[in-house]
């Protein structure tokens, strides 16, 4: 009964949004008052022992933590194995780590005040709660109580967001324990804290928020295998600022963009000029640079709808469905390596393809694939499983690409910033653990079945039953487990199937996620904006997850048209989604324009001449240009494998390859404005509008005239402007 | 603690890079420097200073497929002949040692090496042993780690002008990138064999109709045309792209880094004396690149894996290696070079122990044999030993972890220190390696 009170003081707290003005002392609330676990006079192994080994770091990867343990003493790492632990503190070497005898003279005690030398330093007073606590342990014989230690089942934290003003301002965090018997326990003094960015806010070990400068951080505790954190954001004390009236919402995206810049104070970007979005939305919704002709009726074009006109006629084009096909492709590793055959990679691109095409919902074709088995010919989805026989490889990947989350970490350990054991990753592993592939008639092509049998966990030898990730087990009855997985995920009650599809349509178009990366989904990266996730999450929903539909409102958006912003809050902008990022063009994009513009073609191997970069099926199928500015080599499912940072050789490449030099000589687009008498300043304007979507500024025309003038060929040194558009940072940015 | 005055500047400059100002004070090489900066630095993570070490830079020869230390530098005579195998041995300039019989200049000039014959891990499948010897680390699930070249540059950054991690002739595999790291670390290739008649590195010299007086005009068309942009936009990705320009049109118009990559500039005895194969050739500009002033050059030669004939397979392979490898050795020694430069011989693993039925050898990560020499390693000393029939490491079997960290501790860099990987992970640039004094001079 005297829990009531408690709980529902926890509640209140949970949805309280805390503004503290300046310095502020650590209010009554969050006071340690000793709660029914604490004042029990019985210590647990389970429940203080080891963490109080993890909120000191002793179990970290640093210390004793690390796979071979740090000066011959090895923990569990952040305490995943507590039978483990009980036995290499009490049994692996008899009366040294501790010593029931003189329970005072344990070493582990004495190593953790220092008093012998350690490697790790003094980590507490013996007048400390924690020192006290492991005597006491001692003192009631050190036992191990894994079997009948209540479970913990939730931990939480409150506030979980809170806007403080000014330097220093504090506010104190409290962090509850729950078990299964449904006795709370207020950790805080036993969590471990950390901060996403300190020069934001801090957490102290009392669980105390400091902010520091302005910004938003995420702050988070740690205690048993869970991960709770609390957002931040802090202002500057009195900075005097006023939403500015007159910002306009298109739809739902902006009123939870716009809600959040509010809270941070910032104001965003005004919305970008025509000639800016007609370039901008043309990348990226088509992969191409507008043409002059429609550059040019875009702009004069007095119908206030025209933007979302435009949109929609990109969006029904063939090079829309090429773009989406090409995301999958890299996301599915579709290319050809020993032993999948370029022929099965073949019918798998087209597949996707064709399902793209069709409108097939991503429901359906990732159910048909997920579940795939015969031969990758008859049966293309089944190429998917090319990781065979490494199952826990093809389970990773699933997560990774459609929950959005790297469940690699807990393969060998549990994931110290998020909420995955062993158990859960063996648990998720064990739907695919009875796939197998042979070789077929054919000896390019693989078939995929399945074989009965078990899965065992590899520390404690048990069968692990198939069980979808932070969710129960599956129904064992089902032939193919993999039914109830697809089933699972593709179901709309899975809370991360959606907004991960979700955040990676928008990242394409702003270059970031909500959730940043876009598979790095975990406790401790929190998305920058929940509402904004969830509200397109549940549109994916309501359409039957039409990409196409969620692209339309993105793309109709104040935000994806906004301009870009420059000044010392432009990265917390940019991050909110308050002013547009520049982002390098990726590499198939870029060198498609760049055959655009020059009107030359490219030869890729097993494709017809004049393809485009960003139809190749293959993801081995490549050039010097696609490896030099990162085309994805499809190796991995990360979404990093897309890679837009500059390098060296790609300047090189631009400067002196024969991507810019030769494209500009063979497509001849200088030369046969020059037959056609075109004069010299009509033919730098051309080169604009084609590359950069703009003319000239009159100055930018007097410069390079009066170069034309001041000598060389006039050919050559109207090519050498056409070289230097094309190396120019506003032609390889969108922008 | 001495490092805290270092994490303050570093966390300084990132403040200045956060409100867009950094792009005032671009040099050429900049992008490399930003992305040093840009390292996170937590309080909890381990940091030490780099120091200057005994080797100024390094030469990694990698042999790909796995080089049998019976049939190299560990020769087993007196061993049954299913094991000993069909190569004879011979005697080196080291009193009671000995090395295959192929590799007869090498055995001249082993008083200047530091020969390993313990060198131990447990991955048998070449693109994890590839891994362990590219990166100091088992392969993980989780984590793409940098090549050591990678983490040379992040940790020194260009020196001369020169890209300061050069693959010869091209990325060798993929974990020889960056890894976690910025993938400005990754390394520069040539993209061309300097073996090859038409060697060019690529994209480095100016195409054929465009001289320096023209190659001047086009950057001045390139700065007009970039101002106005440059104006209307501030962002870290420009600046990032501007700095690559700048040290792009440096090595374009820096002749000595230009000539770093040439060797037709080399004398006609000496490119024979490296001999005029992908060994030698490749061997040279790794010399002429590290001469110049490049950190860390990363080079492949030939093919390993001998599964089956591998008497053949080494008669063709080794004489090349062989006078390449004393060559490149006695060539840094003349010019005063070999005491500031680590020249490292490897493979991703050794071979078994028996002779197979296609009188070959199969994988064998259990023992095998490498070389250092020069950059502050001992000269003529025998490090470890495998036991009589090569199976086995016998004396002082030496770990991946305590090679790489050696390695690193030549460069001057403590190879506890932690970078940072995503997701605020620290991440020590070798886990659990100790620097092995006894390799060291």
């Amino acid at each position: 009964m005297n829990r009531l009170p408690s709980r529902a003081l926890f509640k209140s707290f949970a949805v309280l949004t805390v503004v503290v003005l300046g310095t502020l002392a650590p209010t009554s609330c969050c006071g340690n008052e000793p709660t029914e676990a604490e004042t029990d006079s019985t210590v647990s192994f389970v429940n203080d022992v080891v963490p109080i080994l993890s909120r000191h770091g002793c179990n970290a990867g640093s210390c004793h933590g690390a796979a071979r343990g740090k000066d011959g003493f090895a923990l569990s790492l952040f305490g995943y194995d507590p039978a483990g632990d009980h036995q290499t503190l009490v049994r692996e070497i008899p009366g040294r780590r501790i010593d029931l005898a003189m329970p005072g003279e344990s070493l582990l005690l004495a190593k953790a005040t220092g008093s012998v030398p350690h490697t790790g330093g003094k980590l507490f007073e013996k007048d400390s709660d924690a020192y006290q606590k492991l005597l006491h342990w001692i003192e009631q014989t050190a036992k191990f109580d894994g079997e009948t230690a209540p479970q913990l089942v939730q931990v939480s934290m409150t506030p979980k967001e809170v806007v403080l003003e000014g330097h220093q301002a504090k506010q104190p965090a409290k962090v509850l324990a729950i078990y299964e018997d449904g006795a709370e326990r207020d950790v805080t003094n036993l969590a471990a804290f950390s901060s996403s960015n300190s020069n934001v806010a801090s957490i102290s070990n009392d669980g105390r928020i400091v902010a520091d400068r302005p910004g938003e951080a995420f702050v988070m505790a740690r205690f048993g295998a869970h991960t709770v954190g609390c957002n931040v954001i802090v202002h500057s004390k009195d900075d005097g600022f006023e939403w500015p009236t007159g910002i306009e919402e298109a739809n739902y995206i902006d009123v939870a963009i716009l809600e959040k810049l509010r809270k941070l104070h910032i104001v965003p970007a005004p919305v970008c000029s025509d000639a800016d979005f007609i370039r901008r939305v043309s990348i990226d919704l088509t992969g191409r640079l507008p043409s002059r002709t429609e550059l040019a009726s875009f702009v004069v074009d007095e119908d206030i709808e025209k933007r979302a006109k435009l949109i929609d006629r990109l969006l029904s084009t063939d090079d829309f469905e090429r773009l989406w096909a090409m995301k999958w492709m890299d996301l599915l590793k579709v290319r050809s390596i020993n032993p999948v055959s370029d022929k099965s990679i073949w019918k798998f691109s087209q597949w996707l393809k064709q399902n793209i095409h069709d409108g097939v919902p991503i429901k359906q074709w990732l159910t048909e694939m997920l579940t795939a088995s015969g031969g990758e010919f008859e049966n293309p989805p089944a190429t998917f499983f090319q990781d065979l026989p490494d199952q826990k490889k093809v389970a990773e990947d699933v997560a990774q690409v459609f929950l959005g989350m790297r469940i690699q970490c807990a393969q060998c350990h549990n994931h110290p910033f998020d909420r995955w054991t062993m158990d859960d990753y063996y648990g998720f592993v064990a739907f695919f653990d009875m796939v197998r592939r042979k070789r077929g008639t054919d000896p390019r092509e693989r078939i995929i079945f399945s074989v009965k049998g078990k899965t065992l966990h590899p520390v404690t030898k048990e069968v692990v039953k198939p069980r979808f990730l932070g969710g129960e087990n599956a129904d064992a009855t089902s032939a193919d487990p993999r039914i109830a997985l697809a089933s699972w995920m593709t179901s709309d009650d899975n809370p991360y199937f959606a907004p991960n599809l979700a955040n990676r349509i928008w990242e394409q178009f702003f270059g970031i996620g909500i959730v940043n990366e876009v598979d790095d989904v975990r406790v401790s990266n929190p998305p920058v904006n929940q509402v904004l996730l969830d509200q397109l999450a549940e549109r994916l929903i309501a359409t039957e997850f039409d990409f196409k539909a969620l692209a339309r409102d993105i793309c109709n958006s104040h935000a994806y048209q906004r301009g870009t912003m420059s000044g010392w809050n432009s990265v917390e902008a940019e991050k909110n989604f308050g002013a547009a990022k520049l982002r390098r063009i990726r590499a198939e994009v870029l060198l498609d324009i760049i055959s655009q513009v020059t009107e030359t073609t490219d030869d890729f191997a097993g494709l017809p001449a004049g393809a485009s970069a960003t139809e190749i099926p293959d993801g081995k199928t490549t050039n010097h240009f696609l490896n030099t500015f990162g085309k994805s080599t499809r190796q991995s499912v990360c979404a990093c494998e897309v890679n837009t940072q500059p390098n060296l050789s790609q300047a090189l490449h631009l400067i002196n390859g024969d991507t810019v030099h030769n494209k500009i000589g063979r497509g001849k687009v200088i030369q046969k404005m020059v037959k056609s008498k075109t004069p010299n300043p009509e033919i730098i304007e051309n080169i604009f509008l084609r590359c950069l979507a703009r003319s000239p500024t009159e100055r930018e025309l007097d410069q390079l005239m009066s170069e034309l003038k001041s000598g060389g060929k006039r050919n050559q040194v109207l090519q050498d402007i056409f070289w230097a558009v094309l190396n120019s940072r506003e032609f390889v940015f969108n922008h | 603690m001495t490092c805290s005055d270092h994490i303050l500047s570093r966390r300084n400059l990132l403040t200045v890079g956060a409100v867009g100002g950094l792009g005032l004070s671009l040099t050429d090489f900049f992008r490399i420097q930003a992305a040093q900066a840009a390292q996170p630095i937590d309080s909890k993570q381990n940091h030490f200073q780099n120091s200057e070490g005994t080797a100024k830079s390094v030469i990694f020869i990698f042999l790909p497929g796995g080089m049998a230390q019976q049939e190299s530098f560990d020769p087993k005579p007196n061993a049954p002949i299913e094991y000993r195998g069909p190569l004879d041995s011979i005697a080196t300039s080291l009193t009671g040692v000995r090395f295959s019989s192929q590799f007869k200049k090498t055995a001249q000039i082993a008083d200047k090496l530091t020969i390993i014959r313990s060198l131990t891990h447990g991955e048998a499948a070449h693109e994890r042993g590839v891994h362990n010897m590219f990166t100091g680390y088992r392969p993980s699930p989780a984590l793409r780690y940098p090549s050591m070249g990678s983490v040379v540059s992040q940790e020194f950054g260009p020196r001369n002008h020169l890209p300061p991690y050069v693959l010869v002739p091209n990325v060798p595999n993929e974990f020889a990138g960056p890894g976690y790291l910025s993938s400005a670390h990754a390394g520069f290739s040539l993209g061309s064999d300097p073996a090859k008649k038409d060697y060019r590195v690529r994209d480095l010299s100016l195409p054929k109709n465009v001289d320096m007086q023209r190659f001047g005009k086009r950057r001045k068309l390139l700065d007009i045309v970039n101002e106005h942009f440059r104006q209307r936009e501030q962002s870290d990705a420009i600046d990032a792209m501007d700095s690559f320009y700048g040290k792009a049109f440096s090595l374009i118009s820096s002749k000595e880094a230009r000539e770093a990559f040439d060797i037709s500039k080399e004398d006609d005895k000496l490119r024979t004396r490296y001999g005029r194969n992908e060994y030698g050739a490749r061997m040279l500009v790794a010399r002429r690149l590290v001469e110049a002033g490049v950190r860390f050059v990363s080079l492949t030669c030939g093919g390993w894996d001998h599964h089956a004939n591998i008497e053949t397979a080494m008669k063709n392979n080794v004489p090349q290696f062989d006078q390449g490898f004393s060559a490149l050795i006695d060539d840094l020694s003349e010019r005063g070079l070999l005491d500031s430069t680590l020249v490292c011989v490897t493979s991703e693993f050794g071979r078994s122990p028996k002779i197979n039925a296609q009188a070959g050898r199969d994988h064998w990560p259990k023992v095998f044999s490498n070389l250092l020499a020069g950059g502050g390693v001992r000269r003529g000393h025998v490090f470890g030993s495998s036991n009589a029939t090569a199976s086995e490491p016998d004396e002082d079997p030496l770990s991946v972890e305590d090679w790489a960290t050696t390695i690193y501790h030549c460069l001057g860099i403590n190879a506890k220190k932690e970078l940072m990987a995503p997701g605020g992970r620290p991440i020590e640039i070798v886990e659990g390696g100790n620097v092995r004094s006894d390799l060291l001079a």
